[in-house]
């Protein structure tokens, strides 16, 4: 196959550097979106405990999906965000 | 962000377009309440009491994603708003969640992407003003220095800080199944910045969607790549005119026995160094 230079990834001012992307894994598993895609993330604490949470919106059901940080660079397996006593849903995306 | 000001924490939302009347992503909420649950998403109201939307076409009203943040230094969270389209738009906000209902296009030297703008306000360089951010359709990741000041925004040019795919992955390489190859955010970025370990420094989250191609049950890598190749040859042959979408959905069919597709969203961290 081929291979990407991960110095290529980027284009910014020589005082900026990244270290290589990686994936946000949670309770052990890489953190995905159902069908069709269209990720967006959210850092914020959500559950007020000091630490900040990992909140992921998608395009399927315009539902989001919590992963509480555990501290020491872990994140809970995921649950849906609820409102109301039921899986929120934002209208008008799917 | 608490955007009615009432110490609550609130979730805002773009979405794709409203079901009834003119199409346009409306702007919503999911107000939150002081237990620290949420009420159903409704959509923001401007000051007339009309949802907030757009100006413009089509494509520049849908697909929102709007970003609250004080961009005039007036002490109210305004909204940037992205939509389909490659630009920014601005609405006032007038306080306790409450915005001018008349949009203003972001002006700037280079002040836009490919298209799916996605702003994302916050200091970048450390200079007391607010920067933007942005992802795209076609991916990466841009900064837009603001080099007004923190109550007269204004862009200069763009800075890539994720490079787009295009511009990574030589054309015509031969496909690959699953996931183990992903290096790197795809395509239709979303980004969010925050110093994820207090080392000073913003880092980025990037949210993307990609396709990724598994063997069909019984069927072996080898065979699945082989016969995908050949797949995708003969859609490229297939003529134009009108029996084009009959001859791609036969052979769409029939690529379901020996491999399947899947589009899917990760989330990347990008750490500053």
């Amino acid at each position: 196959m081929w291979i990407l230079s991960w110095l290529a990834l980027f284009s910014i001012p020589q005082d900026v550097q990244f270290a290589d992307p990686v994936r946000m894994e949670a309770g052990g598993t890489v953190v995905k979106t159902e069908t069709p895609g269209y990720a967006a993330p959210c850092w914020h604490d959500v559950d007020r405990d000091g630490k900040k949470d990992l909140v992921v919106g998608q395009f399927q059901g315009g539902k989001m999906r919590v992963y509480r940080n555990l501290g020491e660079g872990r994140l809970e397996s995921g649950r849906w965000l609820e409102a109301e006593g039921e899986v929120a849903e934002v209208p008008g995306v799917w | 962000m608490d955007l009615d000001q009432d110490g609550n924490l609130d979730i805002l939302s773009g979405s794709y377009s409203r079901m009834e009347g003119e199409m346009a992503g409306l702007f919503q909420v999911l107000w939150g309440r002081k237990e620290g649950t949420f009420a159903r998403a409704k959509p923001l109201l401007s000051e007339d009491a009309k949802p907030l939307v757009l100006p413009g076409d089509e494509g520049d009203r849908i697909c929102t994603r709007p970003f609250a943040g004080d961009l005039d230094g007036d002490g109210h969270l305004d909204l940037v708003v992205g939509s389909m389209g490659p630009s920014f738009s601005f609405f006032a906000g007038k306080g306790k969640g409450r915005f001018d209902p008349r949009a203003r296009r972001l002006e700037g030297s280079n002040l836009w992407v490919d298209s799916h703008s996605d702003p994302f306000l916050v200091d970048w360089d450390g200079d007391g003003d607010l920067d933007l951010l942005s992802g795209s359709a076609a991916g990466g990741v841009f900064l837009f220095p603001n080099e007004g000041s923190k109550t007269s925004a204004r862009f200069g040019r763009r800075v890539t800080l994720v490079k787009q795919p295009r511009d990574l992955v030589p054309q015509g390489q031969p496909d690959v199944l699953g996931d183990a190859h992903l290096r790197g955010p795809g395509m239709a970025t979303r980004v969010w910045a925050d110093d994820t370990n207090g080392d000073g420094k913003l880092d980025l989250f990037v949210g993307d969607c990609v396709t990724l191609y598994h063997a069909a049950e019984g069927v072996s890598a080898a065979t699945a790549l082989e016969k995908l190749a050949a797949w995708k040859k003969a859609v490229a042959e297939i003529p134009d005119g009108d029996g084009w979408s009959e001859q791609y959905s036969r052979l769409t069919a029939e690529r379901d026995a020996f491999v399947t597709d899947e589009s899917v969203g990760f989330v990347w961290l990008v750490r500053r160094k």
